[in-house]
């Protein structure tokens, strides 16, 4: 949270996301969750939002290049994707609401590799100063 | 006359622009509008150059296979000039085809991590503000669904179809209560009510 916070602030949207708590609020508006609530996300924080993640994958370009790269060659031992996949399903039940059939398949370790492979893939494709808007397209696109 | 040459790089990809600027539109000496050639390297691969007739082609079918491959169509891009096609969900086949005949079509294998780095070459190139290229024919690349979310027939005809069948439900529906209703009796039962 710290993070998303520092780069709000580093991006300038302070006026929309003013403090960890709004970003928080927004953060439980998704379904999967198991903090969910139902708020009304306005457009200019669904733009605050979308630019964040866009800044975030700029950030972590190196590290999902790996991650791609890891599992293009299935003769080498893929320790960078073991650990990634590992840990992302850590977070998914740690935090979502593993109850859900959509979180079961997001869990399910022999179906979520293709959606793990396109939205690293869609991240890595919107580090570009105009990334946001890109993703913002991929994104009304799904 | 000296030309100008312009790099965009992006971990294992570069891409060169070498031309001149034009000078009949007061350009800065920095400037590239008149590209003359291009190099796209990529560590580990043959070397990809060709004039500015190729560039933009092959930019556009870089974006195009890319959008397909992350909106769950069918990655498979072909042309005159280059194939681009999914050998499974990490590795990419690129066939580029020479004008010239008895060359035989280079081929190319690259997988998610190099498709992201000459994407994000050619984005660089798009957004650099010393390079001018013709962009509407890059940027137009996403699916018609994106562009034109309404265009969509059947979206369309989910729109404006009920508000249609509601009216003419109503206007129906008033229309035979209209037939039903006798203004004349009515007349007769409000003097029988008040009477003056």
């Amino acid at each position: 949270m710290g993070s998303f916070f520092a780069l709000s602030d580093k991006l300038k949207l302070n006026d929309v996301l003013p403090n960890k708590i709004t970003i928080w609020k927004l953060r439980n508006n998704n379904p999967l969750r198991k903090s969910y609530t139902n708020n009304n996300i306005k457009i200019e924080e669904f733009d605050a939002l979308i630019k964040i993640t866009a800044e975030m994958s700029k950030y972590l370009y190196p590290y999902i290049r790996e991650i791609l790269q890891s599992k293009e060659d299935p003769k080498k031992n893929s320790i960078v994707w073991n650990s990634f996949h590992k840990r992302f399903i850590e977070l998914i039940n740690e935090r979502f609401n593993t109850n859900s059939v959509r979180v079961k398949k997001l869990i399910n370790k022999t179906e979520n590799d293709e959606m793990l492979i396109k939205s690293l893939l869609t991240l890595s494709l919107c580090i570009s100063k105009e990334g946001n808007k890109k993703l913002k397209k991929y994104l009304f696109n799904f | 006359m000296l030309q100008n040459k312009l790099s965009f790089h992006q971990s294992s990809v570069s891409l060169e622009i070498i031309g001149l600027p034009d000078y009949s539109n007061n350009e800065d000496k920095n400037q590239i509008s008149i590209i003359s050639e291009w190099k796209l390297n990529i560590i580990d691969k043959p070397l990809i150059e060709g004039k500015i007739d190729h560039l933009g082609p092959i930019m556009s079918a870089f974006y195009t296979y890319s959008n397909l491959l992350i909106t769950n169509q069918i990655p498979l891009y072909e042309s005159n000039l280059i194939d681009i096609k999914a050998d499974n969900l990490h590795m990419h086949n690129i066939v580029l085809k020479s004008s010239k005949p008895d060359v035989k079509p280079l081929i190319i294998k690259i997988g998610n991590s190099l498709l992201s780095d000459i994407v994000n070459c050619f984005d660089q190139l798009n957004e650099s503000s010393k390079v001018q290229i013709k962009k509407s024919c890059i940027f137009n690349t996403f699916p018609k669904k994106v562009r034109f979310p309404l265009t969509n027939k059947a979206d369309f005809f989910n729109i404006i179809l009920p508000p249609i069948i509601s009216i003419c439900s109503l206007s129906l529906i008033s229309y035979s209560l209209i037939y039903f209703y006798n203004p004349i009796e009515n007349k007769d039962k409000n003097e029988l009510i008040n009477p003056k």
